[in-house]
C-alpha cells in the first residue's frame, strides 16, 4: 500500500503544460526529495497534493483514496495529515508561536488540557520554548521555520511536504532544519522535501525524484542532485 | 461545545485587540452606518409628526343660511356622521361663530367696531367636518355638492376647499415620497460603507485566512471568530453611535422645536431610548456578521 500515488499526472496553466504525465508513488514513513530547476513544477506537485490546486489531467492517491474526489470534510483532514513547511514559512502573524502550534491542534480537535501539554512539548523539541510567547516578527528566519515544524507536528501527520524549507536560510540554521526532518522521518513520518540546495541532497543520500520540462527524468533510491 | 465557545469568543477577542487598527477602522464606519441608521429613524419619525400636523390642521366647513333652524342642521350633522369618511364632526351655532370671532378680533378694534355697527350677528352656523384620511375631503365635499341639503347652504365655492385639500395631500404624498427615497438611499448608504470597511479589513486578513485553510482548519472554524468579531464590532458601534447622539439631541431639540414646535426630536428620543439601541445594536451586528460573512467567502475556497 503506498501512501502517495501520482498517476498519469499533469498540469497546464493557461495551456502552458507545468507537469506532464508524472507518475510516482511514496511509501509511508519514506523521505524523498523532489529536485529541478525553478519553475519546473515542484511546487504545483504540492499544491495539488493538498488540493489547492487540480491536476488537469491524471488522479492523485492519499492511502489509495482519490483526492479529486474528497469533499470539503475529507480535504481539510487531508490538510491536517498532510502538513506544509513552506519557505515563506506561512505563520499566523498576530498570534505567538505558542498560539500557532495551538492553533494547529485546536483544528485538529485535541482538548485543552492537551494542547497545554503537547504545544510547549513541541516547542521545546525544536528548541523554542523560551521564545513561545514572541510573535512571528520577533523572531528570526531559522525560528520561524521551528515554529513551523512545530505546528505541523501538533496533528501528527502522515506526510510533511517541505517546500523549500531552507530557501530564506543561512547554512547553520538550514541544516538544522534539514536534521530535524530526518528526526521526524525517523520516528515514522514521510517526508517530501523540493529544495535547489545541492549539497543537502547529496548528504541526505536518499530517494531523489528529478524533474526536467515538467517530466521526471531520474527517480533513484539513493539518488544525487544532478541537474 | 463550550469548549468551541469559549476558543471562538477567545480569538474574536484576540482578533479584535491585537488588530486594533483594523477594529477601530471598522467600528468607526460603523458607528458612521448605525448613526445615519438612527437618524433615519428619526427624521422617519419627524416627518409622519409634520404629516399628522398637516392632517391635524386639515378641515372643511360648510356653512348654513342663516334662516336654517338649528334642528335642521343639527338633522344633517347626524345624517353626516353616518358617512364613513367622516371622523367628527363640530357644529359652531351662529353665537359660537360670534363669540370666536369676537376674540379673534379684540385685537382689533376696526372689526370690532364694524361689528357693533351692523347691530346684530352677521355670523352664520357651520358645520366643521374632519375626515379619516385626508385624501377623503374631496369625496365628502362631492357627496355635500350633490346633498338634499345643498341650497340650504350659503353659496360658497366648495371648490377652493377641495383646493387646499388636495394642495396638503399633495404636501403629504411629497413628504412620504421624500422620507422613504432618504430611506433607501441612506439604507443603501450605511451598508456599502460598513461592507466596503469590513471587506477591506478581511483582505488584509485574506492570507492568515488561507493558512488556516492550509493548516486543515474548516470553513466554520475560520469564519466563527471572524463573525463574532463582525459582531462585538457590532455591538461597540452601536454604544459608540448612541453616547454621540445624547449629546446632539440634546443641542438639536430646543433648535427644532423653535422652527416646528409639534415636532420634539428629543421627546421622541428619550421616549424610544432602548427601542433605538435595541434597533441600531441588531442592525450593528446584522452589518458586521453579513459583511464579514459575505467578504470572507471569497478566501474560503482555498
Amino acid at each position: 500500500m503506498s501512501l502517495i500515488y501520482f498517476k498519469n499526472v499533469s498540469k497546464a496553466y493557461n495551456g502552458s503544460l507545468i507537469l506532464d504525465n508524472i507518475t510516482f508513488e511514496v511509501g509511508p514513513g519514506e523521505f524523498i526529495s523532489i529536485v529541478g530547476r525553478s519553475g519546473v513544477g515542484k511546487t504545483t506537485l504540492f499544491k495539488m497534493l493538498i488540493k489547492e490546486e487540480r491536476p488537469t489531467k491524471g488522479r492523485i492517491f492519499f492511502n489509495d483514496k482519490d483526492i479529486n474526489k474528497f469533499k470539503h470534510r475529507e480535504t481539510t483532514f487531508l490538510r491536517r495529515k498532510t502538513g506544509m513547511v513552506f519557505q515563506d514559512f506561512r505563520l499566523l502573524d498576530n498570534r505567538t508561536a505558542y498560539e500557532n502550534v495551538a492553533f494547529a491542534m485546536e483544528v485538529a480537535g485535541y482538548s485543552e488540557q492537551a494542547i497545554k501539554k503537547d504545544a510547549p512539548e513541541l516547542l521545546n523539541l525544536v528548541n523554542l520554548r523560551e521564545k513561545a510567547n514572541n510573535f512571528p516578527h520577533q523572531l528570526s528566519a531559522g525560528e520561524k521555520q521551528r515554529v513551523v515544524i512545530a505546528r505541523v507536528l501538533a496533528q501528527r501527520p502522515e506526510l510533511i511536504l517541505a517546500d523549500e524549507p531552507t530557501g530564506d536560510l543561512d547554512p547553520i540554521n538550514a541544516w538544522e532544519i534539514i536534521k530535524l526532518l530526518t528526526k521526524i522521518n525517523e520516528l515514522g513520518t514521510a517526508i517530501m522535501l523540493a529544495t535547489h540546495n545541492k549539497e543537502v541532497i547529496n548528504t541526505l543520500g536518499r530517494r531523489v525524484i528529478s524533474l526536467d520540462g515538467g517530466k521526471i527524468i531520474r527517480d533513484e533510491q539513493e539518488g544525487r542532485y544532478l541537474i | 461545545m463550550f469548549v468551541i465557545i469559549k476558543r471562538v469568543f477567545r480569538t474574536a477577542w484576540q482578533g479584535l485587540v491585537r488588530n486594533h487598527w483594523l477594529s477601530f477602522a471598522c467600528i468607526a464606519m460603523l458607528t458612521i452606518s448605525l448613526m445615519i441608521l438612527t437618524s433615519i429613524l428619526i427624521f422617519n419619525n419627524a416627518s409622519n409628526a409634520l404629516i399628522d400636523i398637516l392632517k391635524e390642521k386639515t378641515d372643511i366647513s360648510i356653512y348654513f343660511k342663516r334662516d336654517v333652524p338649528e334642528e335642521d342642521i343639527l338633522r344633517i350633522r347626524d345624517d353626516l356622521i353616518g358617512n364613513e369618511k367622516i371622523a367628527k364632526i363640530e357644529y359652531i351655532s351662529q353665537e359660537e361663530a360670534l363669540k370666536i370671532f369676537e376674540e379673534k378680533s379684540s385685537r382689533n378694534p376696526a372689526l370690532k367696531k364694524a361689528l357693533e355697527e351692523l347691530g346684530e350677528n352677521p355670523l352664520a352656523a357651520s358645520l366643521n367636518i374632519k375626515a379619516k384620511e385626508t385624501e377623503y375631503y374631496t369625496k365628502i365635499i362631492e357627496d355635500i355638492d350633490n346633498s338634499a341639503f345643498r341650497d340650504k347652504l350659503i353659496t360658497v365655492d366648495l371648490m377652493e376647499n377641495q383646493r387646499v385639500v388636495e394642495r396638503i395631500n399633495a404636501w403629504s404624498r411629497g413628504i412620504k415620497l421624500i422620507s422613504f427615497l432618504f430611506i433607501i438611499l441612506a439604507a443603501i448608504l450605511s451598508i456599502l460603507i460598513s461592507f466596503n470597511t469590513i471587506r477591506m479589513a478581511i483582505y488584509s486578513l485574506k492570507g492568515e485566512i488561507e493558512i488556516m485553510k492550509l493548516v486543515g482548519a474548516s470553513n466554520w472554524f475560520i469564519r466563527g471568530p471572524f463573525l463574532l468579531e463582525g459582531a462585538l464590532q457590532g455591538l461597540i458601534a452601536s454604544l459608540v453611535a448612541i453616547l454621540i447622539f445624547m449629546p446632539v439631541i440634546i443641542w438639536l431639540s430646543p433648535r427644532a422645536e423653535s422652527f416646528i414646535s409639534e415636532i420634539s426630536i428629543g421627546l421622541y428620543f428619550w421616549s424610544h431610548f432602548w427601542y433605538i439601541l435595541l434597533i441600531q445594536t441588531l442592525f450593528g451586528m446584522f452589518l458586521g456578521i453579513v459583511s464579514s460573512f459575505w467578504a470572507m467567502n471569497k478566501y474560503l475556497k482555498v
